[in-house]
This record gives C-alpha cells, sequence and structure tokens, in this order.
C-alpha cells in the first residue's frame, strides 16, 4: 500500500500529511491523554551547512497528552530561525506547527525544517547549538542541538 | 521522509508534484489520488528506466562565468544531475553533499581506473538563476565538492531542460512578505557513459551509502 496516497487523500495540514503519510504516531491509542500537553523532544540534529548564511535543523516533538501548539524558535546560533514545510519542492514558512494530542510532531529531511538564517558563525561537528522551543501551552523547552555530518539523515518513524 | 523508494516510473513525466518523495509534501494540493502507481517495495535506491531519458540539450554558464554545453561537455561520460538552489537549508545541501562524499569514496576503490573515476560528473543545475549567479553558485558549491559543475542561466532554458527528465520546476516566486520561495527537484538522474542516457533515477531519500554503492556501477554504464 502506498501510504503516500492515503496521506494526499486525507491530510489537510502539513502535520496532518507527516502523521497519516508516514502511518507513524497517528491512531495510536494512549490512553493518558488528558488536556495538558506532555512534550518529550528527540533527535534533534543540525547537519554542518554548506556556509554561514543558512543551516537547517530537525527533532521530534513526542506529545503524550493534549495538543498543543510550536509558536516559534530561537537561538543564539541565529537571529532568525524560522519554521518551514516543505512542499513539492518547495519550502513555505509556516506560523506554527500543531502537535497532536497523542502524536507527534516530526521536522525531519525532505520535510518539516528549521531554518536558521545568517548563523554568527558556521557551526563545526560535534558542536551543540542551543534551542529554545516556544510552545502555546507548554511554554519554552530547551534542546542542545547537536551538529552532525552534512550528510547524517536518519531513518525516522518508519 | 523515509517512505519506500517508490518512484513513479509511468508518471515521470507529471508533474513533480506527483513525485515529491515526501509524507508531509501535498498539503493542500488536491492533486487526484489516480496517479502514478509506483512499484512500492523495491529495496534499491535507484530506478533503472525502461524508457531512458535523452540528456537534456542545455547550454548553460558555469561558474567562472563560461559557456557550457551539457551534451558535449559529458559526453562518453558517467554525469549525476540534480536541479536545485543555494538559498535551501536542507535537501540540496543534502543531496549534493551525499553525491560529493560517495565521489570520494569511489576514489578508494580499486575495480576502477583512475580515468574512469575521473570521468565522472556531477552537475548541479540551479532552479533560482536569479540569485545563483556564476559566483553565488561557486562560492556555495566550493563548501561541498570545488569540482561539481555548477551551472545557471536563463531559467526557462532550465525549466524546459528539466522537465525533458521530469522534473517540474517553478520560477521563484516572491510572496507577500518579500521571502522568495524557489524549487528544487527531488531527483537526481544518472546518465550512462555508453549510452548518454539518463537511465537510473534516484529520488530525494537516497542515502550517501546508496550513491557509493552505486557509482561504481554508474561510472561503468552498467544497471545498479
Amino acid at each position: 500500500m502506498n501510504h503516500r496516497l492515503i496521506g494526499r487523500a486525507a491530510a489537510i495540514t502539513a502535520a496532518g500529511v507527516l502523521l497519516v503519510g508516514c502511518g507513524s504516531a497517528e491512531g495510536s491509542s494512549s490512553s493518558s491523554s488528558s488536556d495538558k500537553p506532555e512534550l518529550k523532544i528527540t533527535g534533534a540534529y543540525m547537519p554542518v551547512p554548506v556556509s554561514s548564511d543558512m543551516a537547517a535543523g530537525f527533532f521530534t516533538v513526542t506529545n503524550s497528552g493534549g495538543a498543543d501548539t510550536l509558536t516559534s524558535v530561537t537561538s543564539s546560533l541565529a537571529e532568525h530561525v524560522t519554521m518551514h514545510s516543505t512542499e513539492d519542492g518547495a519550502m513555505r514558512e509556516q506560523k506554527s506547527f500543531a502537535v497532536p494530542a497523542d502524536g507527534a510532531l516530526r521536522l525531519e529531511r525532505g520535510g518539516n525544517h528549521l531554518m536558521f538564517d545568517m548563523l554568527a558563525h558556521k557551526p563545526k561537528e560535534g558542536e551543540k547549538v542551543s534551542l529554545r522551543l516556544h510552545f502555546a501551552t507548554s511554554g519554552t523547552i530547551t534542546v542542545d542541538m547537536p551538529v552532525k555530518p552534512a550528510t547524517y539523515a536518519p531513518k525516522t518513524g518508519h | 521522509m523515509r517512505t519506500k523508494k517508490t518512484l513513479p516510473l509511468a508518471g515521470l513525466l507529471a508533474a513533480v508534484a506527483l513525485t515529491v518523495s515526501a509524507c508531509g509534501a501535498d498539503s493542500g494540493s488536491d492533486s487526484p489520488v489516480t496517479q502514478v502507481s509506483a512499484e512500492a517495495g523495491s529495496d534499491k535506491p535507484g530506478t533503472v528506466l525502461d524508457q531512458p531519458f535523452e540528456k537534456p540539450d542545455l547550454v548553460l554558464t558555469d561558474t567562472h562565468g563560461k559557456k557550457y554545453d551539457l551534451r558535449a561537455e559529458t559526453k562518453g561520460k558517467p554525469t549525476l544531475i540534480y536541479f536545485g538552489y543555494t538559498h535551501c537549508p536542507d535537501v540540496c545541501p543534502l543531496t549534493m553533499n551525499n553525491l560529493a562524499v560517495a565521489k570520494k569514496a569511489v576514489e578508494q576503490n580499486k575495480q576502477l581506473t583512475q580515468a574512469q573515476k575521473d570521468s565522472l560528473r556531477i552537475v548541479f543545475v540551479t532552479t533560482d538563476p536569479q540569485r545563483d549567479t556564476p559566483a553565488a553558485l561557486g562560492t556555495w558549491l566550493k563548501g561541498i565538492d570545488p569540482d561539481v559543475v555548477g551551472l545557471t542561466g536563463d531559467f526557462s532554458t532550465i525549466q524546459a531542460g528539466a522537465r525533458t527528465l521530469g522534473i517540474s520546476i517553478e520560477a521563484p516566486k516572491k510572496e507577500k512578505d518579500g521571502k522568495i520561495v524557489s524549487m528544487h527537484g527531488s531527483q537526481v538522474i544518472a546518465f550512462s557513459p555508453k549510452t548518454d542516457a539518463g537511465y537510473v533515477v534516484y529520488g530525494e531519500d537516497t542515502t550517501v551509502d546508496d550513491y557509493t554503492k552505486d557509482l561504481p556501477r554508474i561510472i561503468e554504464g552498467e544497471k545498479p
């Protein structure tokens, strides 16, 4: 079965596509759902960028509670950190990303990602980039994002 | 996303909308579900085409500002072509770094002659020629692999060339907030040194290991 077909037919939001399309977290029947989101950030990384002009960042937010929204991201590495989805080979800036109840928000290669503009310096492999994720309900979560090789692309969700 | 490598063979000439690999790629698009059915389940990263592509007749400008005739320059040489742009944080540098690192790994290959290794051409064609001038392309590629051929030129020429390879790109658009949205292709096409035809297509989730494994075969013009 081609998951993409399901995703295309069913999804409305980018996050929806991610979940449905990948058949990953969606429908996970957690019974722990309360109204309060329970967020966990995993798998954060930044590939070594080509130059200090821009860099990308990825991570997964797993939620074992009620829905939340990632409203903005800040970092000392760059003045501007923006959230983007990838649609048909084009990046689109998003104002926020939904973190579904009992689900996950995934930022990963070829899909949703953070974009860092005009970096303070070009980060090296092994360095850690400090990141502050601002959520509507859960507040701010700080993450140390390790810098990985430019070709790093972990398989996730399958 | 790591979907199975489901490159639509039948539909390669259809819009990239149908070939973009990702989950999360198509939100809001109401493209019909009747597409392209791709063969799921193949473990091979590349799709060998039953009907190879002709090499596009692209005459563009390289990073030195010189005229570059793709067919003439790469005739009889194993060639990998990718369409992308430098203001691209994720997929474009990943794809190009994958190719560059795989090429380095091939240098260690003892089965191939040095002449064979040297014959490999990696070509990056910009989809955002206005921002990607020869100098800008050159600077960016230096950060990846200075041997990569970077090409820029007239957008409509580039678009037409991409289209002959089943890669659909739109001109960069300025959004209301002044941001420029550019597009990249989602495939790398490998051209055989024997036939000069584009006979293998790699999706954007092809890894550096996949390329490292396949490149020696492509350099020999064999099926990976």
